[in-house]
């Protein structure tokens, strides 16, 4: 005896959606409910209004480079647009009672069938509403957000450490010299010449 | 958020919620049913030598039986369509077929699996835990018992162990962390930690979100169960120590890099509270052991216990930049099997020893896939490179892995890590309550 279901479970991707390096993109796009797309537009303004509470929700997740929603269709129709370092579901669950849940359920709660964000059955529903890219490649596949946030700080250091009088006199003091002839410190100076 | 829920401790197995003798002998049986009244009828019999978590903990409390099946097992027993299709999909799917999410790739990979896992063979499987051989072996006899005279095949057997020193294959004292479980009146081993609630790792009880996670239907099915994930890992103890020696100038800092790649040293003292040296008395104590976190105590940035050590991948604590560690826990019920090396041997002997691990749950995919993928074999998380893994734990990649150690003023940053440990087979249970079992039992379709 088998039953239907396992086979469609196996053949159906896990998740749809491409990935280049270690980014993936999930784009959906939505029916809005009737009458709806100002009480959206609305909720849209309140998100701009606040956007660094939006950032904040960003950086909360962790995986999220970009998001992006438009109205289009004549008010019909809703895209959510975005790209996640692994794949936009592994972290969801974490997130049921955080900000970012709040305002996704803020905005899917105009969007026709949205079961609600901390509903078990949301992953599928979302699922049942992405349309995975025919194209999706970006310029940095192999860095994640948590490592562009360190990248950052590495760089700040580092510009902060060339302003310093202190470090023109290291690099012009002959004890150093050793040092500065290994190749992985000439690719820092290379790094400090503009 | 408390649970206002009271547990059924008298419909969840023992296994689930009792601490174990320690320490203790055991032997894991996996069972094939050629027909679904073969299944049912091991079920019935096997039913009578199940404890509840409701029985007091006392002298038999020492002997311990557990019974879980697999969805093929489920499918066997003639469990409706409606039912089966029920379950969650990574637990239809079967272990084997998450390779790719689990990283069981390379020596790891399925094909390389010990028969029968990663077949559809595995249908019933019966845990046995006693504190010494004999109450074992008279249960054990109990349970190969059960099967005679019925179209069951014993397909796979192991035994298992927790030694008297309380330490798995690599030398470390094991078992020390556990949650605590809201309402169990278990408790955990971390003051520090509030208790998560009974729906992470129990069905038909309210997680961390407040809701009932996903069950499977009939209610009597579903109600009580855990989902539990068994994992045969066999660990090369040779290759560990080999490492250790070329990669430290003394036997000083050999425990001192183990120590670092684990965060505990081998008496279990963890680095967060003894950062400099073994502590016996500490790594002994249970009621010190665990009782610590990273970020409130002062170690954000694991200048004690690095972020990439195997026990803060395990459970990062407070310690995480994004994600709730919450949802992300698991109760182990591992044990050790096969003989230890000899202290001091470099070369290996050849034995088959590491450790059978098991984790419960009620969520697979949230829960242990996710610590599985996210916390073991990759550090996004810790905004590490994608070649930095659990410098322990992590199988499959032998490609070298990458571990950093902070310390000032630069870290130390090890490259080339082979992988010390190899997934040998393992899959996916369903472990009934009590009712469910009988309900089982009784099948009739």
């Amino acid at each position: 005896m088998t039953t239907g279901t396992e086979a469609n479970r196996s053949a159906q991707p896990e998740r749809p959606g491409m990935t280049d390096g270690v980014a993936s993109e999930f784009t959906v796009f939505c029916k809005i409910k009737q009458g709806h797309a100002d009480a959206l537009r609305e909720v849209f303004a309140l998100m701009r209004d606040q956007s660094q509470l939006s950032r904040d929700a960003l950086r909360e997740v962790g995986t999220l480079h970009y998001a992006r929603h438009v109205i289009f269709d004549n008010d019909t129709r809703l895209m959510f647009a975005s790209e996640f370092d692994g794949s936009w579901d592994t972290y969801i669950d974490d997130f049921a009672t955080t900000s970012i849940a709040k305002n996704f359920d803020m905005v899917f709660r105009h969007t026709e069938g949205f079961p609600g964000i901390t509903d078990p059955n949301v992953k599928d529903w979302f699922v049942s509403q992405q349309e995975p890219a025919l194209v999706f490649s970006g310029s940095y596949p192999d860095l994640t957000v948590s490592q562009i946030w360190k990248d950052q700080r590495v760089n700040e250091s580092f510009q902060a450490v060339l302003d310093t009088p202190e470090f023109q006199a290291a690099l012009d003091n002959p004890a150093n010299a050793a040092l500065l002839a290994t190749p992985a410190f000439q690719e820092l100076l290379d790094v400090a010449a503009s | 958020m408390t649970s206002t829920t009271v547990l059924e401790f008298n419909d969840v197995q023992a296994g689930v919620l009792r601490p174990r003798p320690s320490p203790y002998v055991g032997t894991y049986l996996l069972f094939t049913v050629s027909s679904p009244q073969d299944g049912r009828a091991l079920l019935a019999r096997t039913l009578p030598m199940i404890r509840s978590a409701a029985e007091p903990v006392g002298q038999d409390a020492e002997l311990t039986v557990s019974v879980a099946l697999t969805f093929q097992g489920l499918k066997a027993l003639g469990v409706p369509a409606a039912s089966l299709d029920s379950f969650a999909p990574e637990f239809v799917q079967g272990m084997a077929a998450r390779a790719a999410e689990l990283y069981d790739v390379g020596a790891s990979a399925p094909r390389q699996w010990e028969q029968p896992f990663g077949s559809t063979e595995i249908h019933v499987g019966v845990l046995a835990v006693a504190a010494e051989r004999g109450g074992l072996d008279e249960v054990l006899a109990q349970a190969l018992a059960a099967q005679s005279g019925l179209g069951v095949s014993l397909v796979f057997r192991q035994d298992c162990h927790m030694l008297p020193t309380k330490k798995e294959a690599f030398g470390f004292a094991d078992g020390l962390s556990q949650p605590a479980i809201d309402g169990s009146g278990v408790p955990g081993t971390n003051t520090r930690e509030k208790p998560i609630m009974p729906g992470e790792f129990l069905l038909g009880y309210p997680d961390e979100t407040g809701d009932l996670p996903p069950m499977p239907s009939p209610e009597v099915l579903g109600r009580n169960g855990s989902y539990v994930v068994v994992r045969k890992v066999y660990q090369d103890v040779a290759a560990f120590r080999r490492y250790l020696r070329q990669n430290s100038t003394d036997l000083a800092g050999e425990e001192r890099l183990g120590a670092k790649m684990m965060g505990r040293w081998p008496s279990g003292a963890p680095l967060a509270l003894a950062p400099d040296r073994e502590d016996a008395a500490l790594g002994a104590d249970p009621a010190r052991n665990d009782d610590f976190l990273y970020d409130a105590d002062g170690d954000a940035r694991g200048f004690r216990t690095p972020p990439g050590s195997h026990i803060r991948r395990m459970n990062p604590r407070d310690g995480l930049d994004f994600g709730d560690v919450r949802r992300h826990r698991l109760l182990r019920r591992s044990t050790s099997y096969g003989p230890p090396l000899p202290e001091g041997v470099l070369d290996d002997d050849g034995a088959d020893r590491g450790t059978v691990f098991v984790f419960i749950c009620a969520d697979i995919k949230r829960q242990f896939e996710f610590v599985q993928s996210q916390w073991m074999n990759t550090s996004t998380f810790l905004g590490g490179s994608g070649t930095e893994r659990d410098p322990i734990g992590a199988a499959g990649q032998d490609d070298g892995g990458e571990f950093t150690i902070p310390q000032k003023p630069v870290r130390r940053r090890l490259r080339g890590l082979p992988a010390f440990v190899v997934t040998r087979g393992g899959e996916y249970f369903y472990m009934p309550g009590l009712r469910a079992l009988q309900w089982l039992a009784d099948l009739d379709t």
